[in-house]
């Protein structure tokens, strides 16, 4: 049996006789140690008081009702709604990570792969949260599914509205799948590892009995591929159904053709934001430097940049067909938009998006933490602006100008987006505290030595 | 292991068949161009307005088959791509055969030149100065603006593929690594000018044809389909070369299926543009969009939407899924072939009804085929040209090893 | 293939042959799994499971941390039918959504919304795309671990201590003793051959393949306990009650008002409803015209218009109106009690209809125009009250009317204006 140390301490360098074993401890360590690093404690005391002020928002709504929000005619969607798209957006990176770059086998994905599966599958929680809170009844959400009921009614399936509840709860359930489908041989590997009998236990219970058989590891790879192919055009139809809750509509500001892939461009790049938000501090604490390296937040940075461009220009068509439609309506919409009384807010969105990630050109910027972290936060500012300014200004000035508006958000608007926060980030760092952070084998499958003469 | 093969036992220059071939297709080419032009103006009973619709469809057919390599050789050097080096020159001396694409735009240019409003109403002054909403359009459709926009797409294209194919070229002969990061450094911004150029001369030469229509995503329409079937012209190149005893051991069926994938991806992201779209449009149901659809789906251009629908996507989506379909020459040509064949039906479909039927011209098999037979013909007989002498792999790309070596999952 | 059987068909005689007791054992006598060799790297793990391939060997495996490049092949693994079923779960995905959309919104509930058609492919698109992929993702998963037999708690590699490193660094072999070409001697040599780190004998797991009694026993018991809500629904299904039903979720049933006929305990006499002040009238209540609200002078009907309405054009134009409006459908344009409704009625020949009264008929005609006023207001027989919707006044000018219709019934050419006389047949 290979000697197992044990790390008290947080250390870079790997401990292992050889490098599969390397890997291995680098990784499971983690979830070994018998105490995580003081930043985690204190992340996770931060993000359960946040946990905490969300659960008090949730149980206030349900007492007092959706008043205590800001929505209001003529913004009657508000912020729940801005939450919801903003999160699903950020819950694209995962599998466009592990789906995507899986078929154009982008190696370096597996560094990062396992966490930005998580973070996708907890931000899809979050955005859930959001329409399931929203609906006034949250005790009659089950309306939304096709079950034979004693009034003999149907779900509306031409609304999109209803394509939404299958594509999300479609997407959820395949990246859970494929997530934990992933996890499975690491699982074992954990297992295997286990001192006591209860984590023996409990993480071979989550491993189902993965031996590593290599007939096992065939139809895995099989399976593994099938749902990586299934899940590429998913993660696309998520975000454009997403669009469609808006461009099927006749609102100007809404009514685009091209919101499916702006929608899709705009959550993949806000989405590996969110990845690099969070993996620079994680590789930081959980001294895993040398598995997810500079290269790869590198790539990273220039997919951000790549994505932001599409965005950019998805901005600049809206604003073309605007003006060469020569709709009234139309060109008011996006002059409004520009120059209207949400102008801050505008500019706000066009400069965290299309701007700032521009200075990814540089590879100086590329190589520094901090600057790299700044601008990712900054792209998140800016794609949740981007989804209130598609809201609240192509609603507050519709076409009867006696029904104009402002929209006002309340302190509990706030709260909630914050306790949403905190729910994401208590579930990542359980996620970062008892999983396999990263993907053990899939790392080893790539790694020189599974090829090499060692 | 199995991979024991290299480019030294390869034919990887041109052969004197291969240039023969080159030359033939080029005079082929401006004959069957003249014939289509003649003919169009003698005996069509379409007229002038006929022939240049014509002409509109086989040059934008042609067009997406250069944009769509000239996209594929800017991707493979934006993204490093390793498994593709050693099919990548052949993809840049097919994307080298755009500048005379872009002579041959001169056919649109110049009737406008001469106030001919048959393809284009808004050049038509009298009709801008009465028409509301020509009148606010005309600061972007005039014809001066039109020949600068024009001339910019066509320097850019023209300019770029040719530093591509020579910056490579160079490559084979210094062996500088160095090169293969110039490249990838001009990739970047270059993939941006290309979408820009792009969008926009679809907007111009396309949706323009009825100027009161719009659509935000008709630039990536036009891209979806111009990527698909250079996808496709790629992989029948190939087949060409290697059935003609070049470079048959060095690309392999790893090679092939990996454009086949590429296709494939295509073929459903044209679907998923068209579906997104239609379907807005058709729901949102606003009478200063919809119309365009309703032409397309009233008789007998209903059929050919239809077809168009089956043709390219249910069938080459069933067909193109299976792995073995992609590795097999037999099978992949079918596509590419078929692939090709509905991107030249997308143009047509897209040029053909627009405005109200009395004011539409019908197609004309004759003049129509002749003048895309002889415009494929100009552009693959001048890729072919450019390609005589030169390597048919580059052959000191520091990722060559790679892509010989490479083994798909 | 006959090469095959011939090989399968020898290793039967083999098995036939040996007797019971050459079984093959571990070197402590246990009985054997199988032998387990360990490798270093995959490149020992392929070259090793090439030689055991072409050795002939069937019952065999590799064991990896990862999936090794070149294993399907070294191993000569057969290529899975997973692809094949996720294909058929597609179709089926594909047909699922399709035909629930049909069904639900086409064909069993028809709902007509913002024009669109009941069922169009342009709509019912998004979510047949996700029924597609959900149905193929979950046949992926699930037969995935089928198809591995998974999950599976317990096997006789367990008990190797060495082979707990198959998930870390380590690749390991086993041919098991259950292999037709097993053969004590023979496979220890061809293992020895491949040149492994390590051989061990794995021995057979002898552990009971059942589950321990308890989880029998609290399984049994989770389901019986399960079965109650479902039973007590099942046994009050259909009965009555004169509980009022529970309020989980009170919706809006409950609301903070007080409605007619009930108690409220803030007024001296508990009731919700308030009567009227003594000695005040409410606003439009007060009726003190009796000719014109209720058709009546003293205690007789009135015989005459009353003095607040005046009988002239436009009076008999609203009548004519409001007659079309509110009589027309019993008594018809003519007033003879044709209308449609009376025709549909005969027409259904329902046994308890009363006919709508002919107005033209004399004895109408004799009615003073207070009466008919009357029956307006109040209605007849199975003619409602239309006082609640039509204002005295207009009541009024529908009395006007029917008399106009009445002396229309009994005309003559001398009632004609002479002017007009001649436009007539």
């Amino acid at each position: 049996m290979a000697q197992i140390t044990h790390y008290s301490q947080w250390q870079d360098a790997p401990a292992g006789d050889n490098e599969f074993a390397k890997i291995t401890d680098a990784v499971v360590r983690v979830v070994e140690t018998p105490r995580p690093p003081p930043a985690w404690y204190m992340a996770f005391a931060l993000a359960l008081s946040w946990l905490g002020i969300l659960q008090l928002c949730i149980g206030f709504l349900f007492w007092e009702g959706i008043g205590i929000w800001g929505n209001m005619h003529p913004v009657a969607w508000g912020w729940p709604i801005v939450n919801f798209v903003f999160w699903v957006g950020i819950g694209h990176a995962g599998t466009l990570i592990s789906a995507v770059l899986f078929l154009f086998r982008q190696n370096w994905r597996t560094a990062i792969n396992r966490s930005a599966e998580a973070m996708t599958i907890f931000a899809v929680i979050c955005a859930l949260l959001f329409p399931g809170i929203h609906i006034g009844r949250p005790w009659l959400p089950y309306w939304m599914f096709p079950l034979p009921n004693q009034m003999d009614l149907w779900p509306q399936f031409r609304s999109p509205l209803a394509w939404d509840v299958f594509a999300v709860g479609t997407y959820f359930t395949v990246s859970l799948l494929f997530w934990y489908m992933g996890m499975i041989p690491d699982l074992a590997t954990i297992r295997n590892r286990a001192k006591s009998t209860l984590r023996r236990f409990i993480y071979g219970a989550l491993a189902m009995g993965w031996r590593g058989s290599s007939r096992q590891w065939h139809r895995y790879e099989r399976a593994y591929l099938i749902l990586a192919a299934l899940a590429t055009p998913l993660v696309l139809s998520v975000h454009s159904v997403v669009s469609f809750d808006f461009a099927t509509a006749q609102l100007p500001g809404w009514h685009t053709t091209i919101f499916p892939p702006y929608f899709v461009a705009g959550a993949i790049f806000s989405g590996f934001a969110m990845v690099v938000t969070l993996l620079i501090p994680a590789r930081q604490f959980f001294g895993l430097k040398g598995l997810i390296e500079m290269k790869h937040l590198d790539m990273m940075c220039r997919i951000i940049l790549a994505t932001g461009t599409i965005v950019g220009y998805a901005y600049a068509m809206e604003f073309f067909v605007a003006w060469y439609s020569g709709s009234h309506y139309e060109g008011f919409a996006f002059i409004n938009r520009a120059f209207g009384p949400y102008a801050w807010a505008y500019w706000t969105m066009v400069s965290c998006n299309v701007i700032f990630p521009q200075m990814f050109w540089f590879k100086k910027i590329r190589g520094n933490l901090w600057a790299m972290m700044l601008i990712c936060i900054v792209v998140n500012v800016g794609m949740w602006f981007e989804r209130f300014v598609i809201i609240a200004t192509s609603l507050h000035r519709d076409f009867l100008p006696s029904s104009w508006g402002y929209f006002i958000p309340t302190p509990f608007d706030f709260l909630v987006l914050m306790g949403s926060f905190g729910l994401f980030f208590t579930l990542f760092l359980l996620f970062c505290r008892f999983l396999p952070i990263v993907a053990i084998a899939e790392i080893k499958s790539v790694h020189p030595a599974a090829h090499g003469d060692h | 292991m199995a991979n024991a093969n290299n480019t030294t036992d390869d034919v990887i220059v041109l052969n004197e068949e291969g240039a023969k071939f080159g030359r033939a297709m080029l005079i082929a080419g401006l004959v069957l161009i003249a014939v289509g032009v003649g003919v169009g103006l003698s005996f069509d009973t379409r007229g002038l307005k006929g022939l240049l619709h014509s002409y509109l469809i086989a040059f934008m057919y042609v067009l997406s088959l250069g944009l769509g390599l000239l996209w594929i050789v800017i991707i493979q050097h934006l993204s490093k791509a390793r498994w593709s080096v050693v099919v990548r020159r052949v993809a840049e001396v097919l994307a080298a055969g755009l500048p005379i694409v872009c002579a041959l735009g001169l056919g649109i240019i110049i009737p406008m030149w001469l106030h001919n409003a048959d393809l284009y109403i808004w050049v038509d002054h009298e009709l801008v100065q009465n028409d509301h909403l020509l009148h606010h359009k005309a600061p972007y459709l005039n014809v001066s603006f039109f020949t600068v926009r024009c001339a910019v797409y066509f320097a850019f294209w023209g300019g770029l593929s040719t530093f591509f194919l020579k910056t490579s070229v160079r490559q084979d002969e210094t062996g500088k690594a160095e090169l293969s990061g110039l490249m990838h450094g001009v990739s970047a911004p270059a993939m941006i000018l290309f979408a820009i150029t792009l969008t926009f001369a679809s907007i111009d030469f396309l949706m323009s044809l009825d100027p009161t229509w719009f659509s935000t995503m008709f630039g990536v329409y036009y891209f979806a389909g111009c990527i698909m079937s250079g996808h496709a012209l790629w992989a029948l190149s190939l087949m060409w070369l290697q059935s003609h005893g070049h470079i048959t051991t060095s690309v392999t069926a790893e090679h092939y299926q990996d454009i086949g994938k590429m296709m494939f991806g295509f073929v459903v992201f044209w679907a998923y543009v068209g579906f997104s779209q239609f379907m807005l449009i058709w729901y949102a149901d606003i009478p200063e969009e919809t119309h365009w659809y309703h032409w397309r789906f009233e008789e007998p251009w209903k059929q050919v939407s239809i077809a168009l629908l089956i043709g390219h996507f249910v069938l080459p989506f069933l067909g193109l899924m299976s792995r073995w379909v992609k590795r097999k020459k037999v099978s992949l040509a079918f596509w590419c072939i078929w692939l090709l064949i509905v991107q030249y039906i997308d143009m047509f479909w897209l040029v053909y009804p627009n405005g109200e039927a009395a004011d539409r011209v019908p197609p004309s098999a004759l003049v129509d085929l002749t003048l895309a037979a002889g415009m494929v013909a100009l552009f693959l007989g001048s890729a072919i040209r450019r390609a005589a002498g030169i390597n048919l792999i580059p052959t000191k790309d520091p990722a060559l090893s790679d892509s010989l070596a490479f083994h798909n999952i | 293939m006959s090469d095959e059987e011939s090989k399968s068909e020898s290793a039967m005689d083999n098995t036939e042959d040996k007797p019971k007791s050459d079984a093959p054992t571990t070197a402590n006598g246990e009985p054997l799994h199988g032998v387990l060799a360990e490798y270093h790297t995959p490149k020992e793990l392929l070259a090793a499971a090439e030689k055991i391939r072409d050795a002939g060997y069937t019952v065999w495996d590799t064991y990896s941390p990862f999936p090794v490049h070149g294993i399907e092949k070294a191993q000569g693994i057969p290529w899975t039918i997973l692809p094949w079923l996720v294909f058929g779960a597609g179709c089926t995905g594909l047909t699922v959504g399709l035909g629930m959309q049909l069904w639900t919104n086409g064909v069993d509930y028809k709902y007509l919304i913002s024009g669109k058609p009941f069922f169009s492919i342009a709509a019912n698109i998004p979510i047949t795309f996700e029924i597609t992929v959900l149905f193929s993702a979950l046949t992926a998963f699930g037969g995935m671990l089928a198809l591995n037999r998974l999950p599976k708690p317990s096997h006789a590699l367990d008990h190797v201590e060495r082979f707990n490193r198959v998930t870390d660094d380590r690749f390991f072999a086993l041919i098991e003793a259950t292999d037709p070409k097993f053969d004590d001697t023979a496979t220890r040599t061809l293992i020895a051959e491949t040149s492994p780190h390590h051989v061990e004998d794995v021995p057979a797991d002898t552990r009971s393949e059942n589950l321990p009694k308890f989880f029998t026993y609290v399984a049994a018991f989770l389901a019986l306990t399960a079965l109650i809500p479902l039973g007590y629904a099942y046994s009050v299904r259909g009965t009555t009650s004169t509980q009022p039903r529970i309020h989980i979720v009170p919706d809006m049933d409950f609301q903070q008002k007080f409605k007619p006929q009930r108690g409220n305990p803030f007024f001296e006499d508990g009731r919700a409803m308030r009567p009227q002040i003594e000695g005040t009238v409410a606003s439009g209540d007060l009726q003190d015209d009796s000719h014109f609200y209720r058709g009546k002078v003293g205690k007789a009907w009135a015989r005459t218009f009353p003095s607040r309405f005046t009988p002239n054009e436009a009076a008999m134009q609203r009548g004519r109106e409001r007659y079309d409006i509110f009589c027309v459908p019993c008594h018809s344009v003519t007033g003879n009690g044709s209308g449609i409704v009376a025709q549909h009625a005969l027409e259904l020949a329902e046994g308890t209809w009363i006919p709508p009264t002919n107005l033209t008929l004399a004895n109408i005609k004799q009615q003073p125009v207070g009466e008919l006023y009357n029956t307006i207001t109040h209605g007849i027989r199975n003619m409602p009250a239309y006082g609640s919707q039509i204002d005295p006044e207009d009541r009024w000018a529908i009395v006007l009317y029917v008399r106009a219709l009445q002396r229309a019934q009994a005309g003559n050419v001398s009632h004609v204006p002479a002017a007009k006389r001649a436009g007539l047949k």
